[in-house]
């Protein structure tokens, strides 16, 4: 009798801890973070110094017992292949954190959920511009923004003074005079220093530069339907113009390297809000007195480009309520003043947060030397499009400008080759 | 268990034939029939196959009148001839160096190093060497008075640093196969032929050439698979040169397939590199069986 007793108890114990397993809903959040993005910033004794998505992930948890949440990080350069294969063999996850660019393609192909209704009316009310153009495809809303990035020039105070400058220059016109004067070669014309840098291996640092000045030369990359490629505009061909005018003075080459401005080599450039960390790892304790950030030099307005990372929940997923349930609480719910993203970006990831409360709360991490400019530059932030077939589209651009800067091409026919490109691929998508 | 019959010998056969045709079947077969059946559609992965609109060969029309794809041939072509012709004749002049010569092992080792070392990492570290201003190469020239070369970014010389990189590191592993194949070579035929009076220069020609023309023939024919697929170290080292001067069809494939996410295309260009690649292989075989060499029929 006993022993019956006893086996019924270890039965009944079993399916109660199977279902206590079971009976939670498991979501699944991948992300493109780096460890410490992901699992917080702790000193040497290993006391948690800024938290990291963990953190926040096992509050939630914490509050909601029937909810696991397992984080699935991913190599940026690997996190597309990531959404693609998991599609293919069925082990999708039920979170995305997703560059706007890619997008248009998850959308045309079903792969995103449409945001409940309170969502998309806090999203379009309570968060900057630049950002809710990176979330909105076709028209409509497709999930929270995250991240909100834009360009600015940075440039090095000690090689401006050295060079007798004492302000870094405000227009496109400025600088290309100025670049030369900072540039210092070996005996062989080899450059050691550069005036200014770009990077030819990276579309982001290609493209965007370019369509910064574009916009500052009022012109447009893409009719406002993406009907038409708009790069054989005289706007268009006047800014890579500008750009190859800093190839022709000696203030740039086709080899120059923004990784080497914290070796100080390279006395201007324009870089995105989160290079701060390795500016400041790269220059230790000069930082403050070496690094300075101000608007991109403009050739008729002030303009800049930016791009947006958002949130956003699978549509195959099984648990789209409880998915969203936690964007809600990570995104959107205020929590003393601010978001727990908005306090992951500001201070663990060291990017710009795009909710409006958010960027009025963290003062002490946005209005700092370096991000506080590109915060101003909000307001001149014109988002990169969120068009069909975006990264061939930047692939394309940025091919046709390195022929240009390495001289194989003019500005005109570089933009004219890749204007026929890039509307080839309008054409079958609109 | 002796099998007398005939036909069950013949059933014996494709007994121990199938784990092979299997194996084949699920690694080549398979991967081969389904990128013909994906370059005729146009796929984007997000979406399942079979909803995925049927275009015919148009894939295939567009690569072949495609500036890019086209260059993407020239430049793995260019690639592989130098690459591989290069490499193996090195590679033989320096197995016949240090074959029977003293610390044969050490020499080995030396030249094989690199086979072992990741591309990855190899690219990193030439990428290094090749820098324009303070590389060690371009401080080599400088003793000579030569001008600094802009070995990764100047569009006319990037491909040929890539290739010179590739061959460098192809070496031993050529070598070590050669120093295999020269030991197999009998002592006697050299010492028949000093006997009737044949110099170093002829004893190379007319015997250590010949009877090396099997492992000659498997090295070509497998370093110009090899080369044909070539990504890593291109797309390690020469992303920031002009495209059009240093892409290879697999970097051209890999970007079409998972950056566009045109996987129509993509396996497009990968069915037109395996046909290539095939009838490459096929080339190097009757060109060597013309010269005699029917063992790897």
């Amino acid at each position: 009798m006993m022993r019956k007793l006893i086996v019924f108890l270890l039965v009944v114990a079993l399916v109660l801890t199977a279902f206590s397993v079971f009976g939670k809903t498991k979501l699944i959040m991948a992300v493109h973070w780096s460890d410490y993005q992901v699992e917080g910033v702790k000193d040497e004794n290993g006391n948690l110094v800024k938290k990291g998505l963990r953190q926040y992930v096992e509050e939630y948890m914490a509050f909601h017992p029937n909810v696991e949440i397992e984080i699935q990080s991913v190599p940026f350069d690997e996190y597309l292949k990531r959404i693609l294969i998991s599609h293919t063999s069925g082990e999708i996850a039920d979170i995305y954190v997703l560059y706007s660019l890619w997008s248009v393609q998850l959308v045309e192909s079903g792969i995103l959920d449409s945001p409940p209704k309170d969502v998309v009316d806090k999203v379009k009310n309570d968060f900057v511009k630049p950002a809710v153009d990176g979330t909105t495809i076709y028209g409509n809303i497709w999930g929270v923004p995250i991240e909100v990035d834009n360009y600015a020039l940075i440039y090095n105070k000690k090689l401006l003074k050295e060079a007798g400058f004492e302000n870094p220059p405000k227009t496109w016109d400025e600088l290309v005079e100025m670049a030369p004067k900072l540039t210092k070669r070996n005996e062989d014309e080899t450059i050691s220093q550069y005036g200014f840098a770009f990077l030819s291996g990276w579309d982001s640092a290609v493209v965007h530069p370019y369509l910064a000045l574009l916009y500052s030369n009022n012109g447009k990359f893409l009719k406002d339907d993406f009907s038409e490629c708009l790069l054989d505009s005289k706007e268009a061909i006047e800014a890579l113009e500008a750009e190859l005018e800093l190839f022709k003075n000696g203030g740039t080459d086709p080899a120059a390297s923004v990784w080497s401005f914290p070796a100080g080599k390279v006395a201007m450039m324009i870089m995105a809000p989160w290079y701060e960390t390795s500016l400041k790892l790269g220059f230790k304790d000069e930082y403050e007195e070496t690094v300075g950030v101000a608007p991109i030099p403009y050739m008729k307005k002030p303009a800049t480009v930016g791009y947006t990372w958002f949130i956003s929940v699978d549509n195959a997923s099984k648990n789209k309520e409880v998915a969203w349930d936690f964007i809600r609480w990570m995104t959107l719910v205020d929590s003393n003043g601010f978001t727990r993203m908005g306090e992951l970006m500001a201070k663990n990831i060291g990017a710009i947060p795009p909710k409006k409360s958010d960027i009025a709360y963290f003062t002490d991490e946005l209005n700092d030397l370096y991000t506080s400019v590109f915060v101003k530059e909000l307001e001149h932030t014109h988002q990169e499009p969120n068009v069909a077939q975006g990264q061939e589209i930047k692939t394309i651009l940025m091919r046709e400008i390195v022929e240009a800067w390495n001289g194989r091409k003019t500005a005109q026919e570089a933009l004219k080759d890749a204007k026929k490109q890039i509307d080839e691929i309008l054409a079958e998508f609109y | 268990m002796r099998i007398k019959s005939p036909n069950k010998r013949t059933l014996a056969g494709y007994i121990f034939l199938l784990p092979a045709v299997l194996f084949y079947s699920l690694f080549f077969g398979f991967p081969v029939i389904f990128s013909f059946i994906v370059s005729t559609r146009r796929w984007n992965m997000l979406v399942p196959l079979s909803r995925a609109r049927v275009v015919g060969f148009s894939h295939y029309e567009y690569l072949l009148n495609n500036e890019l794809f086209m260059r993407a041939l020239f430049n793995t072509l260019t690639y592989s001839l130098i690459t591989v012709s290069v490499s193996l004749t090195i590679a033989l002049i320096f197995a016949v160096l240090i074959n029977g010569a003293k610390f044969s092992v050490l020499w080995r080792f030396i030249y094989f190093a690199p086979v072992v070392t990741p591309q990855v990492a190899i690219g990193t570290i030439w990428g290094y060497l090749y820098r324009p201003n303070n590389g060690l190469l371009n401080s080599f020239l400088k003793l000579f008075g030569i001008k600094p070369v802009y070995w990764l970014t100047d569009p006319d010389v990037a491909l040929f640093s890539i290739m010179l990189t590739a061959i460098w590191s192809g070496i031993g592993g050529s070598m070590l196969i050669l120093t295999a194949g020269l030991r197999n070579i009998p002592q006697d035929y050299y010492d028949a032929a000093k006997i009737d009076g044949a110099g170093p220069f002829k004893q190379f020609w007319y015997i250590t050439v010949p009877l090396l023309k099997p492992t000659l023939l498997f090295l070509t024919a497998t370093g110009m698979i090899g080369a044909w697929q070539v990504f890593d170290l291109p797309f390690i080292m020469g992303r920031n040169a002009p495209a059009k001067s240093v892409m290879t069809v697999s970097w051209y494939v890999y970007e079409t397939a998972f950056q566009s996410l045109r996987m129509g295309r993509a396996s497009a260009g990968a069915f037109l590199l395996f046909c290539v690649i095939f009838s490459v292989t096929l080339l190097v075989l009757w060109t060597f069986r013309r010269g005699g060499i029917e063992g790897y029929e």
